[in-house]
């Protein structure tokens, strides 16, 4: 009867063990995942500023080069990609084409000193390059969010847990390998 | 087993943990006791610090919004950007729910200055006006190596800022604007002061000495006051040319009171050639002889050209 008893009491407690063990990694995957969605949403917000900025920008700038279309182009183009953008590596891709793009811009306003000392383009020089430090900083962020949680759902024992929840790996807000070419050189 | 396995996680985890923020600790400086003032690159006068500390600490206690000063030898190979984002969650700056911090760092051997706001007064302080006003009252000082002026202007400016826009019940002092406003605003002020001047004056001069024998004494003054008056004028040239930085002259308006009080002064002891044409005339002269007056405020401009 005792020996029972004292069986039954341990097989209830390894279960409940088990089973608390199993709820609280639960728990802390889909905490971790949350804080990964949360820290995304900071990443979109600023994407979508940093593109609300450049129309802005393009409309300062026409009026002193109108000379440059090219260049006005590819920021034209860089952010629709951006806006167009779905998928997390996507959206780091065409951020970091508008990133280059903007750069390109940067080398030629010293060529035009009246628009460099515009109040306006200052302004939004100013408004977007505190974007873009947000979204370096929010990047930053993101990511350090995806690495704890993608280290736990693949660690033993929590990923048996993780596949049985569908919990499955996130991407890092970077540019994939394959968008990693080399870049193309013309000389034209 | 698994416990143990877990036991080694959490360990791993740990040590990971303190190597991380002891990396952390190494690459960014602690803030001090004062908190508010954290000067590691030695260039703040100890007025300066005290005024900071107590306008800072008054701020905070109000509404939370905190106002941290930093200054850095350099950034230990950091970007400045996440130098002083690092710097700003480290020292936890403003209130932890509404995120109302405020930061100015200058780092020394980079010769770089960074405004970084919290969240919460990233509606009040857009990145826009943080840049003007970092290139309307900090960056001309910090140019010319007055790291003390510089940092202090620009902390009443967003000081000044942030009590308007929060309607605080607090005393602030207004920034002094440096470069912004041009010369040629200077020369304008200047130029219209000293008109305004010579007409109060001649005008003075026609009411007040209206009797003959006070204006023959001052016909026989008027040798002396053409002295006077080119003394005044070099006086002013000098002052112009030399001292922009000096106080009387800071802004447009202190300007115009200088050459109206000239004006005035000259035209009213002046008995010019045609002084019996009455007051218009004599503004006729002394005008022609303070025409260079107004050009000696255009060099005064030129120097402030930072």
């Amino acid at each position: 009867m005792n020996k029972g008893l004292g069986v039954l009491l341990g097989v209830v407690a390894v279960i409940l063990l088990i089973a608390v063990s199993l709820g609280s990694s639960y728990n802390n995957m889909v905490r971790l995942s949350e804080n990964v969605d949360s820290k995304y949403s900071d990443i979109s917000v600023q994407l979508k500023r940093r593109a609300d900025l450049i129309p802005n920008l393009i409309n300062t700038v026409k009026g002193y080069m109108a000379h440059e279309q090219k260049i006005i182009d590819s920021i034209t183009e860089a952010r629709t990609n951006l806006v167009n953008a779905k998928t997390v590596s996507e959206q780091a891709k065409a951020n970091d084409d508008l990133t280059k793009a903007l750069n390109s811009l940067n080398v030629i306003v010293e060529n035009y000193p009246d628009l460099k000392s515009n109040t306006n383009f200052i302004q939004l020089q100013d408004e977007l390059a505190g974007t873009e430090n947000r979204i370096a900083t929010s990047r930053k962020d993101y990511n350090d969010a995806v690495k704890d949680y993608n280290s736990t759902i693949k660690s033993f024992p929590k990923n048996i847990i993780a596949g049985m929840f569908g919990f499955t790996e996130k991407d890092y807000f970077e540019i994939s390998n394959t968008d990693k070419e080399v870049p193309n050189v013309s000389f034209d | 087993m698994y416990h143990l396995i877990r036991i080694k996680n959490y360990l791993i985890l740990l040590l990971l943990s303190i190597s991380f923020s002891f990396l952390n600790v190494s690459a960014i400086v602690k803030p001090t006791k004062d908190f508010y003032v954290n000067d590691y690159a030695n260039i703040l006068s100890n007025e300066t610090e005290e005024y900071i500390i107590s306008k800072s600490s008054k701020l905070a206690s109000i509404d939370g919004t905190q106002i941290v000063v930093v200054t850095v030898k350099n950034l230990e190979g950091n970007s400045l950007e996440s130098y002083a984002t690092k710097l700003f969650r480290e020292f936890g700056i403003g209130d932890k729910n509404k995120n109302n911090g405020l930061l100015l760092l200058l780092a020394l051997e980079e010769r770089k200055f960074r405004v970084e706001v919290g969240y919460g007064l990233e509606g009040i302080l857009p990145d826009g006006k943080t840049g003007r006003f970092q290139d309307e009252y900090i960056i001309p000082y910090l140019k010319e190596n007055k790291w003390d002026e510089g940092i202090k202007n620009g902390y009443d400016a967003f000081y000044a800022e942030i009590v308007e826009q929060n309607n605080l019940d607090l005393s602030y002092n207004k920034p002094i604007e440096k470069n912004n406003s041009n010369s040629f605003s200077y020369v304008v002020a200047s130029i219209f002061g000293l008109i305004l001047g010579t007409i109060v004056g001649s005008a003075l001069q026609t009411t007040c000495f209206r009797n003959k024998k006070t204006r023959k004494t001052l016909k026989k003054l008027s040798f002396i006051s053409a002295i006077m008056g080119f003394l005044a004028f070099v006086l002013m040239t000098i002052v112009f040319c030399s001292l922009t930085s000096f106080a009387l002259i800071e802004n447009e308006i202190s300007s115009f009171l200088i050459f109206f009080i000239v004006g005035t002064f000259c035209a009213l002891f002046s008995t010019g050639k045609g002084s019996y044409g009455g007051g218009f005339s004599s503004f006729g002269s002394s005008g022609g002889g303070f025409s260079g007056g107004g050009g000696s405020s255009g060099g005064g401009g030129s120097s402030r050209g930072f």
